[in-house]
């Protein structure tokens, strides 16, 4: 296949999953409903779990950051704060003392 | 709306810039030009996905592989297509605009944010995409005199976004548990799994176990 073969490929399949969500249809069972009610939850949990160990060996400092940006996520509600803080932690933590 | 959208994603501009410029300088590396490298930005506008496609076509993979690849990791858009669908009400046209420039990130801050709207929704996609599209020109032109974001650690923005957007949503005991069981099982996952299929099943089986424990009230 050559590059744009490719690309219409990878076009279609992106394309496609996230118009497909988009177009089912509305009207859903209670059970939906609530399963949907999870979807945030469940995914953003998921998106951040396994990159809190990370691949440097540096998990310590990861999950300490991660653990102040979440108290600053809690407090302040502002995800640009919430996201100064973990970094700001991650970084100072990183220096070699 | 559209700018108060588009605002609502530029914490993350930190993040997807380093990623875009590193994306860009890998893909000039796998042999692509700059067209190449730029359309995929443009036309696809999957960061993971574009970065594993070049990976692949480094090592010489045929395009149904890297197409494949791309259905594994965009297979989660499915779920966010179906919880903002029902949130914000689309036209038809707004459907395939809201599709195309659909990221996880657009999801997360529009779900976060209590959006309603298309413009908003809109707004905060956009935001994203000009961003990706500028550090894939800028990592494109400049080449390979750029540090490597994870060594610089800006990889990090993104869980912390995640997580930043996910504490607010943790209202009563039901949503810490599901949060924990996706997290672990995600985490567990991802060590042997390639690519989006972890947050795939973590997010249908936290679902479904949420949906099955509260049965007993109404939607929430």
């Amino acid at each position: 296949m050559s590059f744009w073969a490719t690309c219409a490929g990878m076009v279609a399949v992106t394309f496609g999953s996230r118009l497909a969500g988009l177009t089912l249809h509305r009207e859903l069972p209670p059970f939906w409903l609530r399963f949907l009610h999870f979807v945030p939850i469940s995914v953003f949990a998921a998106l951040v779990a396994p990159s809190l160990t990370g691949s440097r060996g540096e998990g310590g400092i990861r999950i300490v950051a991660a653990a102040l940006a979440a108290f600053a996520a809690w407090w302040t509600r502002q995800l640009a704060v919430a996201i100064a803080v973990g970094m700001a932690a991650f970084w100072l933590l990183r220096v070699p003392f | 709306m559209f700018r108060s959208g588009f605002r609502a994603t530029a914490p993350l501009w930190l993040g997807v810039a380093p990623f875009g410029v590193a994306y860009a300088v890998l893909a000039r590396g796998a042999g692509l030009s700059l067209l190449e490298t730029q359309a995929l930005s443009l036309l696809v506008f999957a960061g993971s996905s574009q970065v594993s496609a070049v990976g692949l076509f480094a090592r010489g993979a045929g395009g149904l592989e890297i197409v494949f690849t791309t259905l594994l990791l965009n297979v989660r858009h499915v779920l966010y297509g179906l919880s903002l669908g029902r949130r914000v009400p689309l036209t038809r046209r707004e459907r395939l605009a809201a599709a195309f420039f659909l990221t996880d990130e657009a999801y997360g801050v529009s779900v976060a944010s209590g959006a309603r709207t298309f413009s908003f929704v809109l707004g905060a996609e956009v935001s994203l995409y000009v961003t990706w599209n500028l550090a894939t020109l800028a990592g494109a032109l400049l080449g390979g005199v750029i540090p490597d974001p994870e060594k610089l650690g800006v990889d990090f923005v993104f869980p912390l976004a995640f997580l930043a957007l996910l504490i607010p949503l943790l209202r009563r005991r039901v949503d810490v548990l599901v949060a924990v069981v996706a997290g672990v099982l995600a985490w567990v996952l991802a060590r042997n799994t390639p690519g989006g299929l972890p947050i795939v099943i973590a997010g249908v089986v936290g679902s479904l176990l949420g949906a099955v424990l509260t049965h007993r009230e109404g939607p929430a």
